[in-house]
């Protein structure tokens, strides 16, 4: 065996596989041991894959950290060689730390290694033998024995660390990844869009289950009786990343309503796992009804596992869940979280695993899809209010982020070579791949493609939608019954054309100008309004300007819908908003009158009684609400009078007006607003999260208003009146939640309470006491239900009622100096942590907000601020939500004290933590609250931790795509796109802004950062040749223009430069990998480049001439032809030409951006491509045959 | 009353009962003795009415014997002829009957009994007061209605089937209940948290003075879900309390699984002969409610054909 290892070699990869040379029709995995102890994994995989070439000599395959021991082809043993790009992203000695180029080095190592382009780590050459077999497009079974040892990604051990057998400790193993991460356990064409039928078989200890997709089949036991295996058949045809394992000892619970239906739970937790799974059959119902059409897999199973990578995660027919969804019948809160998560992962059984992409720029579709049933199951399950708030949050969230980041594009297109076609220039990472995509930004991705689905629900009609879906599923399901056919099994994916076809076809509307503005472009629409009513037209003139111009902002035409409250009732207009036409004129239906007693009709029908008094006595006009159903994506920030937002606020019946309202009647915090939300507090037929929303801008309109406010606090004579007894107003009534609405109101109306402040900006003594009394009183003995969630939010509601210690003369905190209602907080807080070590509450929900008290505290400088007690909470082997709840305090104590020991105990739990989850979240929580920026100085910021942080997202992170983001996300919060500022001075270097054409110097030596380093190109020219180091890009594309190949199968072209370049590979190897190490210095002689070390701080000697700054090490002047051709593949061959041949113009036009663009992408490009990434360079035996 | 069952002669002998409450022994011995001694009284009078100036012990143990079990015969055969005539207490009759069955000349009795020289023994003095301990008295008997004749037994304490009226007024201010129930628990929960970090490892959030603000120490779990996921055993409590249903639920579950583990048993026994999915053993019950799911389904034994 050990001498097959010494088969993984590493050698350049080819890059312009352009076309897909064979297709796999099925798949055996076989996973014959899964050791616990040693977290280990062995088995194989047998696919059966079909040439659609002649001649098919390699074979191209996805695997990562696999130990591959052999490779055979039809029983004849295959030469292999094992190359992964993305382990290191760029090569060691490379001096290089801006985040430009780390992000064009990354997106192309992935483009190296993607199934869908023809690429793939694993490279098997075919035997000689089999190649006449080729001609004759037989299939060849593609045999791979592998091992896996310690996984850091794609598979999750959790082995608790007690006493007792595997199974008795509750050891589990499940698989898990972002998009495509099946290759992490084992070799198969990691894309969504290849599909085959699966046969997979797993032998695990006989006290073990292993769940996996299709049909269990049967169950038998090894000769020893000690094993079982489990045999699963997947006949619909599958893509390897839908497919997924989850091994331990559960408990298991056949679906009282649906037979085939089957939950997994670990041990102790069945009867959590019944409760939770009690709806799930009316989910299933839900999802069938309205798309017609029967759950595609013949069955169905849930897991719930523990240090999950993400709360839900769907393959086919399974999906696996955090085992913190399951909660018993005494839990209010989780209940509907828990729901929704059911429903995310049913909707995607059927878009994104029953159904997948074409491509990754398809994905939009997907999660568009089943984003938007899973809002018509929110619609019908939790009501139209819960689905419009929740309609609101999203798009509140979509404008929010693409206003403050730029926009989020879902159709991205990548055709043609310009470097011009990146659709995102404004991102610091690429959104070519899912695997380089920021996670927050992926998450984003997801929101805005569930609005864009609603907006064409808009558009061409709920039920013409439904049927488009249903189209695609019974298109699909007829296929996934054929037998294998390339061509049918293709109508299982979807692309955004046919969907669009589809929709076409359906409906008979033209969605386009649609589609044009939300998916083909990105950004929102941000629209200003405001009015004025003209009596003597009766006409209301309304304008509406917009803002395209600042980031994230697009230009809108179109149709906008105005509503229009009059007295006379509530009118919709829909006018067109055209490039030029600010000014809108709407004639009124209504005349001004102010004494008839006459009941106003609202806009569902209903007729109520106002008082009119508060009216402007000319104008008709009570409110006026711009694109109520809310079908742009748009923010709009709209001037009315305040009594127009109370009346808003009061009768309009549309939840997403009244939260408008809401917040619009912060600025007027007057006792008109405040009669207004005090009424809505008080209404109960009134929707529970608008109620609550009113508590905090009660609470800000009070302390606006607190030289004149009269009475008692804000609420508390309406808590007391709704949730105290009536004999002893102080004392609350014993709980009893069956009314989940008021129990949300009860929950939420003391924490906003808390944020009151009196005229010195402290928190009234009264409402303080009160809450304490809360604490004091609370009695939940006879509810049904438990009040962990209200303690929790006690506490929270201390938390708020904090303020700034009074520090004279810095003092050190003691007990001593203490102040006195701050020792009765402390003192709860304490009991509370305390007694939480005895009696735990449903996901130690109180710990939590105990944590975040301690560490306001600590902030307000009233205990001494310290670490410690986060670190020792935030320990492994603690519940997870305490963990991140201590984290974030840790976190936050980085950025206060800037404490670079605590930093890089944060840094070192994300490389060494077991949990995944707990890694991504301390680095987004850095990213989120950074411990410095860009802009400010700090101790902190220092080489060695720019060292830290490149290597970390150069290769710490390789086994998982998310992390990677997450520490890319980190370091441009920390350092932004160009060259740390705290390295030391680069080699100098005068810097060309080609933009505004003028010579700077290098920015990184300027001490004010660049406002908008993503605007700026700036090209550091070197000296003798004028070479520029830009922004690079991917290299496949130009490979592309350059073979001049039209993506058609079976084109011959391929095979002459393969056959080749082959013969100069084998000569090439040894040059390569014993004398040139450096893929970089490699590059540069390629480029004819010349690099000069130069010390710091010299001064620029000429305008002309600058220096590059480049890896320290000094490069040997090799710049001959012969040299480059020989390192190169047949794609760096042509592309060394194609150099020259650049060159020569380059002399004349050396400014011109676009040129100078390209030639350093396709630097760059080769950076990657040459750089051997495993860290070995073997050669093999078997390819020098 | 004691214990008639073993004397036999319970119904006969009841006027014949003496104490002796000086001794200490049991009330039943004591009753034993009592009319042992008053049986040889007797038969001592007897003799002395038959012209005999002395006894020995030993004669008169025997003669008591005999005594005793003659009236024991008849107290027996009495109640057999009362039983035999479906009532329960015996009559004069039974007796006559009894003594009749026995061979005695039942007409001599009377003259027997008024016969001039014969010595009347006086009746052991009897203490009824200490023998029944004087029960509980609180309230009030009821008397009895009118349609109740006064022979039935008496009304029971009122507080055995109305309600026990306590002695002092509950504190029925609901404020201050609340406030009680509250600083008690606060009390109690303040004192237990206080013992317990007392006991145990702590941490402080000072430095200065570290017994300030005592923390129970956070200590990792090695399955952390396990306890903030379930609920406590007070909580469970709780629940079943306020509500059945839930409970219904659980034995639900506790069939299945019992179906489950019995299936895995029954594969174990008899295996792959069955074909697949058809592994419900034939005496099963519950047979049409077998819910065919293939993870309920009994695992295989391997295959030895190929191995031939």
């Amino acid at each position: 065996m050990t001498a097959y290892l010494c088969l993984m070699i590493v050698i350049r990869l080819f890059n312009a596989w352009l076309f897909v040379y064979f297709l796999t029709t099925h798949q055996v995995v076989c996973i014959n041991n899964i050791n616990f102890q040693r977290k280990s994994v062995i088995g194989y995989v047998e696919l059966t894959i079909f040439p659609t070439v002649v001649n098919l000599n390699r074979i191209k395959l996805n695997s990562k950290q696999c130990r591959i021991y052999r490779v055979r082809v039809n029983d004849l043993e295959a030469p292999f060689i094992y190359n992964d790009p993305t382990l290191e992203v760029c090569h060691h000695e490379s001096k290089q730390r801006n985040l430009n180029y780390f992000s064009s080095a990354y997106t192309a190592a992935v483009s190296a290694v993607d199934p869908d382009a023809g690429n793939g780590e694993l490279s098997i050459k075919v035997p000689s033998e089999l190649w006449k077999q080729g001609d004759e497009m037989k299939v060849l079974k593609v045999y791979i024995e592998f091992s896996l040892d310690q996984p850091k990604g794609g598979l999750h051990f959790v082995v608790p660390d007690v006493e007792g057998s595997m199974a008795e400790r509750g050891a589990h193993v499940f698989s898990f990844g972002n998009q495509n991460s099946t290759r992490f356990w084992f070799p198969c064409v990691d894309s969504y869009s290849e599909l085959c039928t699966w046969k997979l078989e797993f032998t695990v200890d006989a006290s073990m289950v292993a769940v996996s997709c299709g049909d269990l089949v049967e169950t038998v036991y090894t000769h020893d009786m000690r094993k079982k295996t489990f045999h699963y058949m997947l006949p619909i045809p599958t893509a390897a990343p839908n497919i997924s394992l989850a091994v331990g000892p559960f408990e298991i619970l056949v679906d009282p309503y649906m037979h085939e239906v089957t939950h997994f739970c670990l041990p102790q937790l069945l009867p959590l796992l019944k409760h939770t799974m009690s709806y799930l059959h009316e989910i299933f119902e839900f999802y069938e009804e309205i798309l017609t059409c029967r759950y595609p897999y013949s069955c169905f199973k849930t897991v719930y596992v523990d240090e999950s990578y993400v709360q839900v995660s769907s393959y086919a027919s399974m999906s696996i869940f955090s085992t913190n969804h399951l909660h018993s019948g005494m839990i209010i809160d989780q209940t509907p979280l828990s729901r929704r998560f059911l429903a995310q992962a049913l909707a995607q059984q059927f878009f994104g695993c029953f159904i997948s992409r074409m491509s990754w720029s398809d994905e939009w579709v997907l999660k568009g899809i089943s984003g938007y049933i899973y809002g018509l199951y929110l619609k019908k399950t939790f009501g139209v209010n819960e689905y419009r708030h929740w309609i609101k949050e999203e798009l509140d969230k979509i404008v929010q982020y693409e206003l403050k980041m730029g926009g989020v594009l879902l159709h991205p297109t990548f055709s043609g070579g310009k470097e011009k076609d990146n659709p995102t220039p404004h991102l610091f990472f690429s959104i070519k791949h899912p695997h380089t995509l920021s996670w927050e930004y992926y998450k984003m991705f997801q929101c805005k493609a569930h609005l864009v689905m609603r907006l064409i629900e808009n558009r061409i009609s709920m039920e013409f939608m439904l049927q488009v879906f249903n189209k695609l599923l019974s298109l699909a399901s007829t296929a996934s019954s054929q037998k294998y056919q390339s061509h049918m099994w293709s109508q299982m994916l979807v692309s955004t054309s046919g969907f669009l076809k589809s929709i076409s076809n359906v409906s008979g509307k033209d969605i386009g100008p649609l589609i044009k503005q939300w998916v083909d472009q990105s950004s929102v629409v941000k629209f200003f309004g405001s009015f004025a009513f003209n009596r003597k037209r009766n006409v209301l003139e309304l304008e509406i300007r917009q803002d395209y111009t600042s980031s994230g902002t697009q230009k809108y035409v179109g149709p906008i819908k105005v509503t229009v409250q009059e007295l006379d009732g509530s009118f919709n207009h829909t006018l067109q908003i055209e490039e030029n036409s600010l000014k809108h004129d709407i004639p009124c239906h209504s005349k001004s009158r102010r004494n008839k007693k006459k009941k106003i009709p609202l806009m569902n029908g209903e007729e109520v009684d106002m008082d009119l008094s508060a009216m402007d006595a000319d104008s008709p006009l009570l409110w006026i609400r711009i694109d109520p159903d809310m079908s742009i994506l748009r923010k709009v920030e709209f001037e009315q009078a305040d009594f127009m937002w109370q009346y808003q606020l009061r009768y309009e019946r549309d939840v997403v007006a009244q939260e408008e309202a809401i917040s619009a009647l912060e600025k007027f915090p007057t006792p008109a607003s405040r009669l207004a939300l005090t009424d809505i507090l008080e209404q109960d037929q009134c929707f529970y999260k608008v109620r609550m929303q009113a508590c905090f801008c009660l609470a800000k309109i009070a302390n606006s208003m607190v030289s004149t406010w009269t009475g008692p606090p804000a609420m508390k004579s309406l808590f007391t009146r709704m949730f105290c007894c009536k004999s002893c107003p102080n004392i609350v009534k014993t709980n009893n939640f069956i009314n989940f609405q008021s129990y949300f109101l009860q929950k939420t109306m003391p924490v906003a309470m808390a944020l009151l402040r009196d005229v010195q900006n402290l928190c009234p003594k009264e409402v303080l006491h009160f809450i304490l009394d809360l604490i004091k009183y609370n009695d939940n003995r006879k509810n049904k239900f438990s009040d962990n969630y209200y303690r929790a939010e006690l506490i929270d509601a201390l938390t708020n009622s904090l303020t700034p210690a009074i520090n004279i003369n810095n003092e050190v905190r003691t007990v001593d100096n203490l102040n006195a209602d701050v020792r009765l907080i402390l003192e709860e807080i304490t009991r509370f942590l305390n007694m939480e070590k005895l009696l735990p509450s449903y996901r130690n929900a109180i710990t939590v907000s105990c944590l975040r008290a301690i560490r306001v505290l600590q902030r307000n400088g009233h205990i001494p601020s310290d670490p410690i007690l986060f670190k020792s909470y935030a320990q492994y082997g603690h519940f997870v939500d305490v963990r991140i709840a201590a984290l974030e305090a840790v976190v936050d104590y980085t950025r206060v004290d800037r404490s670079s020991v605590e930093l890089q105990w944060l840094l070192d739990l994300v490389q060494n933590d077991p949990v995944h989850y707990i890694k991504h979240k301390i680095l987004s929580m850095l990213a989120k609250n950074p411990p410095f920026t860009k802009a400010a100085e700090s101790s902190l910021c220092n080489e060695a931790l720019v060292d830290q942080l490149w290597k970390l997202m150069n290769s710490g992170t390789s086994h998982d795509w998310r992390l990677r983001c997450d520490a890319v996300n980190l370091y441009y919060a920390l350092f932004g796109l160009t060259r740390p500022s705290c390295l030391p001075l680069p080699e100098l270097g005068l810097v060309l802004n080609l933009k505004e054409k003028k010579a700077v110097l290098n920015p990184t030596l300027k001490s004010d950062p660049d406002p908008e380093p993503e605007e700026e190109k700036h090209v550091v020219i070197e000296p003798a040749l004028s070479c520029v180091v830009m922004a690079p890009q991917g290299l496949k594309r130009k490979a592309e223009t350059l073979l001049g190949s039209s993506p058609e199968p079976g084109q011959i072209m391929q095979e002459e430069p393969c056959a080749k370049i082959t013969v100069k590979t084998k000569e090439e190897e040894d040059i390569d990998m014993e004398t040139v190490h450096d893929s970089q210095a490699f590059i540069y002689h390629h480029l004819n480049m010349l690099e000069r070390p130069s010390t710091p701080g010299k001064e620029p000697s000429s305008v002309e001439q600058a220096i590059l700054s480049m890896p320290g090490t000094p490069m040997p002047l090799l710049s001959k032809e012969s040299m480059s051709s020989k390192h190169g593949d047949h794609h760096n061959h042509h592309h060394h030409h194609h150099h020259e041949h650049k060159k020569k113009k380059k002399k004349h036009k050396h400014k011109h951006k676009h040129k100078h663009k390209h030639e350093s992408k396709d630097r760059d490009s080769h950076a990657f491509s040459t750089s051997p990434a495993s860290g070995r360079s073997i050669r093999s035996p078997s390819l020098s045959d | 009353m004691a214990d008639p069952a073993v004397m036999g002669s319970g119904s006969l002998n009841t006027g014949n009962r003496s104490t002796s409450s000086k001794t200490s022994t049991s009330p039943s011995e004591n009753y034993q003795l009592a009319r042992r001694r008053t049986l040889q009284v007797v038969i001592s009078s007897l003799l002395t009415e038959c012209g005999f100036e002395s006894a020995e012990k030993a004669a008169v143990e025997t003669l008591t014997e005999m005594m005793q079990s003659y009236i024991s015969e008849v107290g027996r055969c009495a109640r057999a002829n009362c039983e035999h005539t479906a009532r329960s207490t015996p009559t004069l009759s039974d007796v006559v009957i009894t003594l009749v069955e026995m061979g005695f000349n039942v007409d001599t009795l009377p003259a027997y009994a008024k016969r001039s020289q014969r010595m009347v023994i006086t009746a052991p003095p009897v203490t009824n007061a200490s023998m029944v301990p004087k029960a509980l008295m609180t309230g009030q008997k009821r008397t009895h209605p009118p349609h109740i004749p006064s022979h039935f037994p008496e009304f029971p304490d009122p507080h055995t089937y109305i309600k026990t009226p306590t002695f002092r007024e509950p504190v029925s201010d609901y404020q201050v209940v609340r406030e009680k129930a509250a600083s008690q628990r606060r009390d109690v929960e303040r004192a237990l948290t206080r013992f317990m970090a007392k006991t145990g490892e702590t941490q402080s959030l000072f430095k200065d003075d570290i017994t300030a603000f005592p923390l129970i120490a956070a200590r990792p779990n090695s399955i952390p879900y396990l306890s903030a996921l379930l609920p406590s055993e007070l909580e469970l409590q709780m629940l079943e309390e306020t509500d059945s249903s839930e409970q219904d639920d659980q034995t639900d579950t506790e069939n299945n699984t019992n179906n489950m583990i019995q299936d895995d048993q029954g594969a174990d026994k008899e295996n792959a002969v069955l074909p697949p999915g058809g592994g419900v053993p034939a005496g099963k019950p519950s047979e049409e409610n077998m819910i065919d799911n293939p993870y309920l389904r009994p695992v295989k034994k391997p295959k030895v054909r190929r191995k031939k």
